[in-house]
């Protein structure tokens, strides 16, 4: 009798949204454990290939033009936008404060410690991490990564050196470019807006930057590429299920790579400037 | 040797795919494998290839590579022709940088020639047929001389006569190789074409063993459903 009407409890239970919302939730913490142990998997693999350099310098070239090359333009034009923004708003409020020394300076710390650098990782998680995903993925649901098991190739070596390699020496060449870029648009936002002149600008922007964040800049970028690849790599590689499992892929690899350059740039920020 | 299976087990989330299964396959012999779709057919090829582990059981080989030709053959459509067949001696560990270019050329003109595509090493995969892609992954397998050769339905997709035409290249390789051969298939004239002996697997059983004569005699109820491809018998679609 009492086993029963707890059998019919159970019943009403699973149908209750508390319980598809709970079972939800178990299945996103199961996904992210599940990703983050093989990401670590993935990241020792490829570390541990490395001995044999599993590569050549024409994949390497290949995933380099296409993560420094493809990516430029739409980060430019964000990490551009994004400067001229902050020089449209704070320049001729500190021009007429008296602190036009220190607009330069400001869009400079911005650029080189902060926006440059987010705003390139996801600018390139868009469009690289996002891509990278989706073609090792069709690999992955069309066999193509069982037949080079087969033919006694490690993928992980195979596909991941290249991009990874790529990825994180292509990021701060990226992220140098888009910040100088973001820095003279700043310049020319400041001069329309407020009429402060390029001297003043520039002449402040030399006085805020120091070594110290430039080194730090670059450290950055270069884990950023590091993680984005990585995450983008082993999320294509965990697909399964045809063409929904790689759209399931693509997705997992952008917001995983968001997530994580987030929590880096946390974590850098505390090591660095706390 | 060739390919000895010794009660091999395999399961999937507790559910049992292989159930003790055994046969053997001899050097310069196919056997075909052949049963309802999800009886655990290609499961066997990805044991024997060591795609997945087996639960338990032995799996001997006489050495040497093992290849496989994959139901959708899997080429690297990011590759050419030539980098698709080169692909092993150009990145395996052990045989990277043995070979030179002009090696490399000749060893793929040679397996092309062998499936019957000359002169096709600059196209990509998406630039063939069906068929042409098929043997294109022939060409492939055997580029390292294998002594195990896995086909895992070989002419699926295919109109009859790029079916035939399979059938006799697998005839060939197998000629040309002395390898030992598992083809798993769905199709008759496939097994009448080039196997030696059949295993017919249900539920995770091994329900027939024999030749293909025996196999259109219809001896048991399963090779009579089989052989007449017919609803009424032992054997249920829902299993």
């Amino acid at each position: 009798m009492c086993g029963k009407i707890l059998h019919k409890v159970k019943i009403y239970y699973k149908a209750t949204y508390t319980y598809k919302i709970f079972r939800m939730l178990q299945s996103e913490v199961e996904s992210f454990v599940t990703t983050l142990g093989n990401v670590a998997l993935f990241g020792l693999e490829f570390l541990k290939g490395l001995k044999s350099f599993p590569t050549t310098l024409k994949a390497i070239m290949e995933q380099a033009s296409r993560f420094g090359v493809s990516s430029l333009p739409i980060t430019l034009s964000i990490v551009g936008m994004t400067s001229i923004i902050i020089a449209m708003q704070v320049a001729g409020e500190m021009v007429k404060q008296g602190a036009g020394n220190y607009v330069g300076m400001l869009v400079a710390i911005l650029m080189v410690r902060e926006e440059g650098v987010i705003m390139a990782g996801f600018a390139i998680i868009s469009m690289i991490g996002s891509s990278m995903a989706s073609e090792i993925a069709t690999m992955k649901v069309t066999e193509q990564i069982d037949a080079i098991r087969v033919l006694k190739v490690n993928p992980v070596h195979y596909l991941f050196t290249p991009r990874v390699i790529a990825g994180t020496l292509m990021m701060p060449l990226v992220v140098i470019v888009a910040s100088v870029f973001g820095i003279l648009g700043g310049a020319v936002a400041s001069n329309l807006v407020s009429g402060l002149t390029y001297k003043a600008y520039f002449d402040s922007v030399w006085f805020g930057l120091n070594i110290h964040d430039i080194n730090v800049c670059i450290l950055k970028s270069l884990a950023f590429g590091f993680v984005i690849t990585l995450i983008s790599c082993t999320c294509g590689m965990e697909a399964r299920d045809g063409a929904k499992g790689v759209g399931i892929a693509t997705t997992k690899a952008v917001v995983w790579s968001f997530v994580a350059i987030v929590i880096l740039d946390l974590i850098f920020a505390a090591m660095f400037f706390y | 040797m060739g390919i000895e299976v010794k009660n091999l087990v395999k399961s999937f989330d507790k559910k049992v795919i292989l159930d003790n299964i055994s046969f053997k396959v001899d050097d310069g012999k196919i056997l075909s494998i052949v049963g309802f779709s999800g009886s655990g057919k290609s499961t066997v090829l990805k044991l024997i290839s060591g795609l997945i582990e087996k639960d338990s059981g032995e799996i001997n080989t006489s050495g040497g590579d093992i290849a496989m030709v994959f139901q959708y053959s899997a080429l690297f459509d990011s590759l050419n022709v030539f980098d698709n067949i080169s692909f092993a001696l150009q990145e395996r560990k052990d045989l990277r940088g043995k070979y030179t270019k002009a090696e490399l050329e000749k060893v793929v003109a040679e397996k092309l020639e062998l499936v019957g595509l000359s002169g096709i090493e600059d196209k990509f995969p998406s630039e063939l047929s069906g068929g042409m892609q098929k043997r294109v992954s022939f060409a492939r397998a055997i580029v390292t001389e294998p002594k195990i050769i896995l086909y895992d339905e070989p002419t699926a997709g295919l109109d009859p006569i790029s079916s035939t035409l399979i059938e006799d290249y697998i005839v060939r390789l197998k000629n040309e190789t002395n390898a030992a051969s598992i083809v798993v298939t769905h199709q008759m004239s496939t097994i009448k074409r080039t196997a030696d002996s059949v295993l017919m697997l249900y539920n995770g059983h091994a329900v027939f063993e024999g030749t293909p004569d025996e196999l259109l005699e219809e001896r048991t109820p399963y090779t009579k459903q089989f052989v007449n491809a017919s609803l009424e018998g032992p054997m249920k679609m829902n299993a």
